[in-house]
């Protein structure tokens, strides 16, 4: 039957974030500034990016973001991401590997609230001529460089985002994988090509992803932020049998 | 009301040097039991390097074998990738007619572009292009059919005057279709002349004004052919039983395999934004409804699963909003054993058919 993946999450659980409860109450972020790259990647590890909760795509892919978030409850935030495209069930979905935050209360709150796996970094979104580039720095060293390169206007309409699915340790020490799942009001959209010059694999958790083709990237002006949680998932079992109903 | 049988030839992990050959000889009996019966027509897609959701990358020679083996049933060949980095238009319309000739004119020709990244990118076809040489390509393929010779200057391809060679038995070519799953794509099936061949599953309610509006748009078309085909077929998945509760339970296995398969492919719109796939195609169509991951198991209405009475219930109900033609998905991933899907068209033909058909029905087998 269908690819199913097969992670170890042994090492990932090690640095996931310890869950408060699933109680968060919803942010809503306005005039959002999101900066998106899909690369497909070698396929021959494909199952081992993922835990046994979710299915590798067809072919496999890892998704970087950077997003600019003007204000929020704990102020202004940059935030960075890569994750693994996927399926849980049938459904689209992003595993997160590790994001960078340059707030540390912005991190603190993504990590206890929605379970990402985030540490303090310098993320920096960059607009040029031709080209808007993403940077992410930790200790001072560089670990992403990706751009969109010659950006075309499109429409917000054809513009979709997968949700998240961010591993976490609950209190009693069961690790879960957290649905999150914004809803995206666009109000600008630019398309180029994606071109990626840094990519330090140890610092995202992401040995073994190789980005190997690249699909697009797109730079979005957005209403979005992050909801309540709705449901969460057993990592080691299938979404089928592991998944439960929040609210 | 016309029915037939619809294949994507699905092959199921683990696959050993048997697995798609099995696929392939189950599906080859299953046409010559629909044949015998009475079904209408074989569908057959054509699909790349969708694993496991589909193996049938060379529908042209399945449809030859099964043109060979078959007497009355008509071959549809469709939907046929139009798109030139997966198919040169010139092969396309002379695979055609060589599987119209050997079928003794039982071809109908379905047009399309694919809907998946996995497929667009493996040939290194720009998403944003594939609607301008489906339509391109739609419009030169009767022409490359009916004249002798054939010279064309284009943007997806050009070529100076030739024969192309050789030429459809139906005369003067045969029926053509598209794929319509994109909403709009109705209408642009009406705007030329074109067989609407409805590439989703379920949703009667939402297909009604779909296909009022063709029916309306395309009695004043511009047809791309030397005639109009003005006809409505859609998809849908097919297990018939006694018992009505089997029925639906295999059947929700059926449909539920076909979409988890079809679920782990990345579709053109999800990975690629361009306003050149406003839906996501085929593919999710059966997630749309759910939420959750587990929200899985739901089969939407209009599915043609359970007893003969429930089936013949909902193909009224298809029947009633203007549909002339159901093909049928008998399998997906082997999920149904070969002899219960056999079981399942010998009794769909038996009690189902003859509902729908003013001459007398076909003779049931076994």
């Amino acid at each position: 039957m269908v690819l199913i993946g097969n992670r170890d999450i042994t090492a990932l659980l090690d640095r996931a974030p310890l869950l408060d409860n699933f109680d968060t109450e919803a942010w809503e972020l306005s005039g959002v500034e999101l900066l998106h790259l899909r690369y497909e990647i070698d396929d021959s590890n494909r199952e081992a990016l993922l835990p046994r909760a979710l299915h590798p795509t067809i072919p496999a892919t890892v998704i970087f973001t950077a997003a600019r978030y003007p204000d929020s409850p704990v102020g202004p935030f940059m935030l960075a991401q890569v994750r693994v495209g996927c399926r849980s069930a049938a459904l689209p979905r992003g595993f997160l590997l590790r994001a960078y935050s340059d707030s540390p209360a912005a991190a603190d709150a993504l990590a206890r609230r929605w379970g990402y796996a985030c540490d303090v970094g310098d993320v920096k979104i960059a607009r040029y001529h031709d080209r808007i580039v993403a940077t992410v720095a930790k200790d001072g060293a560089e670990i992403l460089r990706a751009a969109l390169v010659d950006p075309e206007p499109i429409s917000g309409g054809d513009v979709q985002y997968v949700a998240n699915m961010n591993l976490a340790r609950q209190k009693d020490g069961d690790p879960v994988l957290l649905q999150v799942d914004p809803e995206y009001r666009f109000h600008r959209a630019e398309r180029g090509r994606c071109e990626l010059a840094v990519f330090d694999r140890a610092a995202w958790s992401a040995e073994g992803v190789d980005p190997v083709y690249p699909i697009v990237a797109s730079f979005t002006q957005c209403d979005t932020g992050f909801p309540a949680i709705r449901f969460v998932l057993d990592p080691n079992k299938t979404a089928l049998e592991g998944t439960r109903k929040i609210r | 009301m016309k029915f037939g049988v619809f294949y994507e030839l699905s092959v199921p992990r683990p696959w050993t040097r048997e697995s798609e050959r099995d696929v392939y000889m189950n599906a080859l009996e299953q046409v010559r039991l629909a044949d015998e019966l009475g079904f209408d027509q074989v569908w057959c897609v054509e699909h790349h390097f969708l694993e496991e959701y589909s193996h049938s990358s060379a529908p042209e020679l399945f449809l030859t074998a099964c043109a060979m083996q078959t007497k009355n049933i008509r071959v549809g060949h469709g939907i046929v990738v139009c798109v030139p980095q997966f198919n040169h238009p010139i092969r396309i319309a002379e695979r055609a007619a060589v599987l119209d000739i050997l079928s003794g004119g039982r071809l109908e020709v379905g047009t399309g572009r694919s809907a998946t990244w996995t497929e667009l990118a493996g040939f290194q076809a720009n998403p944003d292009d594939t609607k301008k040489t489906w339509d391109e390509i739609v419009r030169v393929l009767p022409k490359m059919w009916m004249q002798e010779r054939f010279s064309y200057q284009g943007e997806a391809f050009s070529m100076p005057s030739r024969a192309i060679l050789p030429k459809p038995y139906q005369k003067p070519h045969p029926p053509m279709w598209v794929a319509v799953t994109s909403p709009g794509t109705e209408l642009d099936a009406a705007d030329r002349g074109l067989g609407s061949l409805g590439l989703t599953f379920g949703g009667i309610a939402e297909q009604e004004h779909k296909i009022a509006e063709y029916r309306r748009r395309i009695k004043s078309c511009d047809p791309v052919g030397a005639f109009v085909n003005e006809q409505v077929n859609t998809v849908n998945f097919l297990y018939c039983h006694d018992d009505a509760e089997t029925g639906i339970k295999t059947g929700q296995r059926l449909a539920g395999t076909f979409s988890y398969l079809a679920a782990q492919l990345l579709a053109a719109r999800e990975a690629y934004p361009t306003r050149s796939y406003p839906s996501q195609g085929l593919l999710p169509q059966l997630r749309q409804e759910s939420q959750s991951p587990g929200d899985g198991g739901r089969v939407p209405e209009g599915i043609c699963i359970g007893d003969p009475h429930r089936i013949a219930e909902v193909v009224r109900g298809w029947e009633s909003v203007g549909v002339d033609r159901i093909n049928f998905l008998l399998n997906a991933g082997e999920t149904v054993p070969q002899a219960q899907v056999l079981d399942s068209l010998r009794l769909f033909a038996k009690e189902v058919m003859p509902q729908f058909q003013n001459a007398p029905a076909a003779a049931v087998v076994g």
